[in-house]
C-alpha cells in the first residue's frame, strides 16, 4: 500500500483532481450565489426602479440605486452615460463595449480581429432612460454566466494557474526529495563501502520506510553484513595462517640456537638459518600480497610521491649497500607531486618494485627512478641495467610467482611475488603499471591519479 | 660485559617456545617466567616485579596491545613486542601504545637477546648515574628516568626517555637516526624501520599534551631529529 509506484500515482493524480475540483468549486460557487442573490429578483423590476430613481434624484439617484444593489446582482447592471462612463466608474465588460459599439456609436466599424470579437452574445435587455437632464443613460444587464466568465478572465485564471503552480510544486518537491534523499544516502553508503569503511550501514536512516526503498536499504546492508564477514572472515583467515605457520618456524629457531650451543658452529646449522628467514620470507609476501585488496584498517590520505620515493630508495640503497648499484633518483616536478591513497601499498609498491630492479641489475647495474607530472597523473619511471624480459614475458611478469627462464635465479630470492605485490598495490590505488623494454634492462611505469 | 640477574615475564601462548627460550636465556642470568594469556601475564605483572615483558601481539583472548594498554596505564616496565612479519599495524600501533622495541616473529633468538641485553644495560647504567640537568622548560633526573617541566612529571616510557635525552645531550644538533637506534633501542637501524619516528611521535605528543614548547624536536629530512632549544623561551 505504502508503495513508492502508489505514491507517485496518487500524488500526481490528486494535484490534477484538486486542480479540477478547484476550478470547478469556485465556478459552481459563484454561480450559485449569483442564483440565489437574483431569485427573488425581476429584471423587469429593477428597470422600474432605476427608471423612478433618475426620475427622482437624477444621476445621483440612478447612482445610488446602483449601489443599493445585492453584491451579486450589482455585477449585473451597468449603467453608461452619455460619455461612454460607467455610473460607478467600473471598467466595462467586455460586452456592454461590444454593444456599445453596435447600438451606441453608428460611427463604429466592426472589430477585425479574433480578440476584439469574443464569442459572447450582446448584453440585454438593453434600456435607454432619459433623466430629468436630458441627458441619456444606457442600461446594461450583463447575462450571469457571462459575468463568471468575466470574472474568471478578470483574476481567477491567473490566480488559479499560480496556485496550482505553487501546489504541484511543492507536492512535487516533497516527491522527489522522499525519492532523491534515500537514493543519495545509500550512494553515499556505497562509497563508504568501497573505501574501506564496511561497517557502514544505512537501515538507521531509510531502513524504516515500508517502500521499496526501505526494502532495498535492507538488502543493502544484508549485503554490507555479508561483504563485511567475508572480510573479516578473510582477514581472521590470513592472520590464523599467519600464526599457525609462523608459530613451528619460530620454535624451529629457538630450537635451532639450542642446538648450535651444544654442537658449535656448523654449516649445516647456517644453512638451516638461512632457509627458514627464507621461508619466513615467503610466508610474509604471501601474506601481504592477499591482504592487499582487503586491507581496510589503513584509510587513505594524501600522499607525498616524492618524499616516499625518496624514503624508500634511502630504505634500498641502504639493504642493498654491498652490492654495488647506484641508484639514483630524479624528480622532475618543482610542484609537489600528491596522490590520494593508502600510503603503506603504495610503499611497499615502490618497495617491490625497486628491489626487484636492484635484484636484477646486481652486477653493480645502476637503477634509475624518475618522477614526472603527465596531466592530471603522477608517472614513476623504474629503469635497471639487468638486460630486460623477453617481450613476450612483459604481461606475465605481474603475475604472482611467475618465473622468467632468464631472472630464475633472482626471483627466487624475492619470492616471486615482488612485482605481483607491486601490480596490486598500484591498482588498490587507482593507478596503471607496465613494463617495457629499455636500452639495457627494463623500465617499469607506473600511473598514479594526481589529487585534485 | 656481565649482565646481572634480571627477571623477565613472557606472554605467549605457544607453551613449547616459552619453555625453549627460558632455557636459551638461561646460562645469560636471566630468569623467564612464561604466561599463556593475557589475563594471566597481568596478574604476574601484578605479583612480581619484573625487569622486562616480552609480549606477543597475538593472543587469544585479550590481544596483546589491550594487554600493553593495561600495563602501560601503572607502569613503565620495559616491553618487547613480538609481531607477525609485515604486519605494519600492528608494530605501529604497539610502539604508539608505548612498547620499547619490536620483533619480528618468528625471530632470531639472539637477536632476541641482544635486544634484551641493550634495554637492561640501558636501565642498569641509568641507575648509576646521575645529577640533574635542565633543557629548555625541561628537567631530568637520570637516576629516577624522570622528565619535569614546571615540577610536573611527564610520564615517558624508558625508550621515550632514553630518546629525549639522547637528543637533550646535543640540543641543536642533529643527531642521526642511525645513532638514536643504537643508543636508545641498542641496534642498527633497520631499513624499512619507522620505530625511531614512531617514538619521536610519542614523545612530541607527550610534550604538547604537556603544554612543553621549549625543547622542540625537529626533524630534518632523511637525517635525523634534533633537539631545539630557544634560550630566551627557556
Amino acid at each position: 500500500m505504502r508503495s513508492l509506484l502508489l505514491r507517485i500515482f496518487v500524488a500526481f493524480w490528486s494535484i490534477i483532481l484538486i486542480t479540477i475540483v478547484a476550478v470547478a468549486a469556485i465556478g459552481h460557487s459563484y454561480a450559485e450565489r449569483t442564483r440565489i442573490a437574483l431569485q427573488n429578483f425581476e429584471v423587469g423590476d429593477a428597470v422600474f426602479e432605476a427608471s423612478a430613481a433618475l426620475q427622482e434624484n437624477g444621476r445621483e439617484g440612478l447612482t445610488e440605486w446602483l449601489r443599493s444593489l445585492p453584491g451579486p446582482a450589482e455585477k449585473l447592471f451597468y449603467v453608461v452615460d452619455d460619455k461612454g462612463k460607467d455610473l460607478l466608474g467600473r471598467r466595462l465588460p467586455q460586452i456592454v463595449r461590444m454593444s456599445l459599439r453596435r447600438f451606441g456609436d453608428k460611427d463604429a466599424r466592426p472589430p477585425r480581429t479574433r480578440r476584439d470579437r469574443p464569442n459572447l452574445r450582446p448584453a440585454r435587455p438593453f434600456t435607454q432612460l432619459i433623466g430629468p437632464d436630458d441627458r441619456v443613460y444606457t442600461l446594461f444587464v450583463v447575462p450571469p454566466q457571462t459575468v463568471r466568465a468575466e470574472w474568471i478572465a478578470d483574476r481567477g485564471v491567473g490566480g488559479l494557474v499560480l496556485l496550482a503552480l505553487v501546489v504541484s510544486a511543492v507536492v512535487s518537491l516533497l516527491l522527489a526529495r522522499t525519492l532523491s534523499r534515500p537514493i543519495m544516502q545509500l550512494r553515499s553508503s556505497a562509497n563508504a563501502i568501497a573505501e574501506g569503511k564496511l561497517d557502514t550501514r544505512v537501515a538507521e536512516d531509510i531502513g524504516r520506510r515500508g517502500d521499496e526503498l526501505g526494502l532495498l536499504a535492507a538488502d543493502f546492508d544484508r549485503m554490507a553484513d555479508e561483504l563485511q564477514r567475508a572480510w573479516q572472515k578473510q582477514t581472521e583467515l590470513t592472520r590464523n595462517v599467519s600464526h599457525e605457520l609462523r608459530s613451528p618456524l619460530a620454535r624451529l629457531r629457538v630450537a635451532l640456537e639450542l642446538v648450535r650451543r651444544k654442537t658449535g658452529d656448523l654449516d649445516e646449522l647456517d644453512k638451516i638459518d638461512v632457509e627458514t628467514e627464507r621461508l619466513d620470507e615467503l610466508i610474509g609476501r604471501i601474506l601481504e600480497y592477499s591482504r592487499l585488496d582487503a586491507d581496510s584498517r589503513e584509510s587513505r590520505s594524501s600522499i607525498d610521491l616524492g618524499e616516499l620515493l625518496r624514503s624508500v630508495v634511502d630504505d634500498v640503497r641502504y639493504e642493498y649497500g654491498d652490492l654495488g648499484s647506484e641508484v639514483n633518483i630524479e624528480l622532475n616536478s618543482d610542484a609537489t607531486c600528491t596522490t590520494n591513497g593508502y600510503p603503506s601499498a603504495l610503499r611497499s609498491c615502490f618497495e617491490n618494485v625497486l628491489r626487484n630492479a636492484v635484484q636484477h641489475g646486481r652486477d653493480g647495474g645502476d637503477v634509475q627512478v624518475q618522477l614526472d607530472i603527465e596531466g592530471s597523473q603522477a608517472v614513476i619511471v623504474v629503469e635497471d641495467q639487468g638486460g630486460g624480459v623477453p617481450d613476450h614475458e612483459l604481461e606475465k611478469i605481474f603475475e604472482p610467482f611467475y618465473r622468467s627462464p632468464t631472472t630464475r635465479d633472482a626471483a627466487r630470492r624475492s619470492g616471486g611475488l615482488g612485482l605481483a605485490i607491486a601490480s596490486r598495490a598500484v591498482t588498490l590505488n587507482g593507478g596503471t603499471i607496465s613494463a617495457g623494454n629499455a636500452d639495457n634492462g627494463l623500465r617499469v611505469e607506473i600511473r598514479l591519479p594526481l589529487a585534485a | 660485559m656481565n649482565t646481572p640477574d634480571a627477571k623477565i615475564l613472557i606472554i605467549d601462548d605457544d607453551r613449547e617456545l616459552g619453555e625453549m627460550l627460558a632455557e636459551f636465556l638461561s646460562p645469560d642470568h636471566l630468569d623467564v617466567s612464561a604466561c599463556l594469556s593475557g589475563e594471566a601475564g597481568l596478574e604476574a605483572l601484578r605479583d612480581t616485579t619484573y625487569d622486562l615483558l616480552i609480549l606477543d601481539i597475538m593472543l587469544p583472548g585479550m590481544n596483546g596491545l589491550d594487554v600493553l594498554r593495561e600495563v602501560r596505564k601503572d607502569s613503565e616496565i620495559p616491553v618487547i613486542m613480538l609481531t607477525a612479519r609485515g604486519d605494519d599495524v600492528d608494530r605501529i600501533l604497539g610502539l604508539e601504545f608505548g612498547a620499547d622495541d619490536y620483533l619480528a616473529k618468528p625471530f632470531n633468538p639472539r637477536e632476541l637477546l641482544a635486544r634484551i641485553k641493550a634495554i637492561l644495560r640501558r636501565t642498569r647504567s641509568d641507575e648509576r648515574r646521575g645529577g640533574r640537568v635542565a633543557v629548555g622548560m625541561l628537567e631530568f633526573d637520570a637516576r629516577s628516568r624522570r622528565v619535569d617541566a614546571g615540577g610536573q612529571p611527564i610520564r615517558l616510557t624508558g625508550t621515550e626517555f632514553e630518546l629525549l635525552r639522547c637528543l637533550a645531550e646535543s640540543p641543536g644538533d642533529v643527531v642521526s637516526k642511525e645513532q638514536l637506534a643504537r643508543e636508545v633501542l641498542g641496534r642498527r637501524h633497520m631499513p624499512y624501520d619507522r620505530s625511531i619516528d614512531t617514538h619521536v611521535s610519542n614523545v612530541r605528543r607527550k610534550l604538547s599534551d604537556a603544554g612543553v614548547d621549549n625543547p622542540s624536536i625537529q626533524s630534518q629530512r632523511g637525517v635525523g631529529y634534533l633537539l631545539l632549544v630557544d634560550e630566551r623561551g627557556g
